[in-house]
């Protein structure tokens, strides 16, 4: 069972899609210059595309993601190698576009509460045991299930249908 | 056990009874794209498919454009030309340009659109289209490419949730505000996951411009669509656009929702949703005085022509001329929104006015083109989103009904437009 193992960067609640990825970049069709915009427009996040480490995890409020349909604003992510995202409640468009790219997310009440910026966690994401090896603290999210975890174990909606026309 | 609208869509669409939580693939009646996202969408399928791979079924494939309309920088243009190269090695004919406006108003007007439909498109927010109790939802590119390729798409059998609204709004309150009301009432992720059914004699009562409005917000509460039962007006829409009668899809008495509200919504004053949230939503009268430099009527929320002629009618009883600092910008959501305002002489008082009225579009829905805001400008809108920075870093958007919107460009600040009648 994979475990992964990174530093939590922790936002609010509502970080909508254009502070995740603003609007004005939206005509970019490359995801590794995606990437270079992530969270920019997050008052006092303006560095955290220059600053995350690859494995690390975004911790955020409820309603992470919401507004736009935009992919961007889930393979800015991906393409910067950022583990996952762990929120309190993810908006519906943004877990579906997770989903379809293989991009771990998970939710989990009251994260906020539990971790801060630079505390280190270690993630199950099949069980969704989150452990703050900063703290010690060990807590439950609520696992991706059913056809979304089957989606996501091939890495991605392409992928899975792939595997699906190959059988 | 009864079915809720949705899980009815659903069944009729698989030809098998389905109930909320199962995880399904639908067939497709529309995959739609824009100039944005659209592109992406494109190149993703040509690598996909190894450049020659054909999409499922040309004629369920409509591609719209209204983001960047007509094109302003080299990229928008380039990725324009991305989708219509690829509609004519596709034969895909549902290729509404530059010209034509709102991408969903679009293809309810081209009578695309069908109570029961399954559709799916690069905005989020593709579910006004439960308006007319087509299940139309928004997704991201990975999703259309799966679309073209397969022409279905997998989904969660959503949840319901009922909410009635009775009584009766009173002038000059508007569906908007009621659409505010519903906001507020949920918070930004109530509806998150689910299908949201509206009903009360308001509901009956309203037209498809209004339904429209209300739809349209589902997306700020993140629900996956919010239906509504066709009444004669929108059934009268629909026979004009398809040539076909359609009655409808009526929940069953049984249904089960995971929860039933009702209000009585007479007592509703004017409202306003305050930055940097679409939630955040207040009484008009509570943010009065707020100074403003930019008004904004338009978008797929407030775009239709009775939003523009409901505008219209309030600045001739109180106004006529919009206060010299205010820019005052209109945006019909479609050419055949335009030439009516055009040929009735909306769209003359408003420039008279000191407005300006721009070619249809979405405008400033997003900093795509223009009336882009500068640090501590504030802009009130009657469109569906007020984000943080949306429209230029350091600025602040209010959401409203059109006719707090004219109010409001009158007097150059926040204003109920109850005071001026």
């Amino acid at each position: 069972m994979a475990v992964l193992r990174g530093k939590a960067w922790v936002f609010g609640d509502n970080i909508d899609t254009d502070l995740i990825y603003h609007g004005k970049y939206l005509p970019i069709t490359d995801p590794e210059e995606m990437a270079k915009h992530a969270m920019e427009y997050v008052p006092g996040m303006e560095n955290f595309a220059k600053e995350v480490k690859p494995g690390d995890f975004v911790v955020a409020g409820r309603n992470f993601g919401s507004g736009s349909s935009r992919e961007h604003a889930v393979l800015c992510l991906k393409y910067l190698k950022v583990a996952g995202v762990i929120a309190e409640s993810i908006s519906r468009i943004y877990y579906r576009n997770a989903v379809n790219n293989g991009f771990m997310i998970l939710e989990c009440p009251d994260v906020t509460k539990k971790v801060k910026t630079g505390d280190e966690l270690e993630v199950e994401p099949e069980t969704g045991r989150i452990k703050n090896l900063t703290t010690g603290e060990e807590f439950y999210a609520h696992p991706v299930s059913g056809l979304e975890k089957e989606i996501m174990e091939k890495g991605g909606l392409i992928e899975y249908i792939k595997a699906q026309m190959g059988r | 056990m009864g079915k809720t609208i949705i899980e009815k869509i659903i069944s009729e669409k698989l030809g098998r009874d389905v109930k909320a939580g199962e995880r399904v693939w639908v067939p497709l009646d529309l995959v739609v794209i824009r100039d944005f996202a659209g592109p992406n969408a494109v190149l993703q399928f040509d690598e996909v498919t190894g450049g020659n791979g054909k999409v499922f079924d040309p004629d369920k494939i409509a591609i719209t454009f209204d983001y960047q309309a007509p094109a302003k920088v080299e990229k928008v243009a380039n990725n324009q030309r991305i989708c219509r190269k690829f509609a004519e090695r596709q034969g895909i004919k549902h290729l509404f340009d530059v010209n034509t406006g709102v991408g969903q108003h679009t293809i309810l007007e081209a009578g695309l659109v069908t109570p029961g439909s399954a559709i799916i498109g690069t905005d989020s927010h593709m579910n006004l289209l439960g308006a007319v109790e087509s299940f139309s939802t928004g997704v991201g590119t990975t999703d259309i490419v799966a679309g073209f390729i397969l022409g279905k798409l997998w989904f969660r059998v959503p949840n319901s949730i009922k909410i009635m609204f009775n009584g009766k709004l009173e002038y000059p309150v508007t569906p908007k505000d009621l659409t505010l009301f519903y906001v507020k009432e949920m918070g930004g992720d109530g509806a998150n996951y689910l299908s949201v059914e509206f009903s009360g004699e308001v509901i009956d009562s309203l037209n498809l411009a209004g339904r429209l409005t209300l739809a349209s917000m589902v997306t700020e509460t993140s629900g996956k669509i919010g239906l509504m039962v066709p009444n004669d007006d929108v059934k009268a829409f629909l026979k004009e656009k398809t040539g076909q009668d359609f009655d409808g899809i009526e929940p069953d008495p049984d249904a089960k929702y995971l929860e039933i509200r009702e209000y009585d919504v007479s007592d509703l004053e004017p409202l306003i949703s305050c930055p940097h949230t679409p939630e955040n939503v207040k009484k008009v009268r509570e943010v009065k005085r707020v100074k403003i430099d930019e008004v904004f009527i338009g978008s797929c929320t407030n775009g239709r022509y009775e939003d523009f002629k409901a505008a219209y009618d309030y600045l001739m009883k109180v106004g006529k001329e919009f206060h010299p600092k205010v820019r005052v910008i209109f945006t019909p959501s479609t050419r055949e929104v335009a030439l009516r305002l055009l040929e009735e002489g909306i769209a003359k008082a408003f420039v008279e006015a000191g407005g300006i009225v721009t070619n249809p579009g979405c405008s400033l829905c997003t900093i795509g083109h223009h009336g882009v805001l500068a640090k501590d400008d504030v802009l009130l809108s009657t469109s569906n989103r007020n984000f943080q920075g949306k429209l230029g870093k350091g600025s602040y958007v209010y959401l409203c009904s059109p006719l707090t919107a004219i109010a409001s460009a009158i007097t150059g600040e926040i204003t109920d437009p109850r005071d001026l009648l």
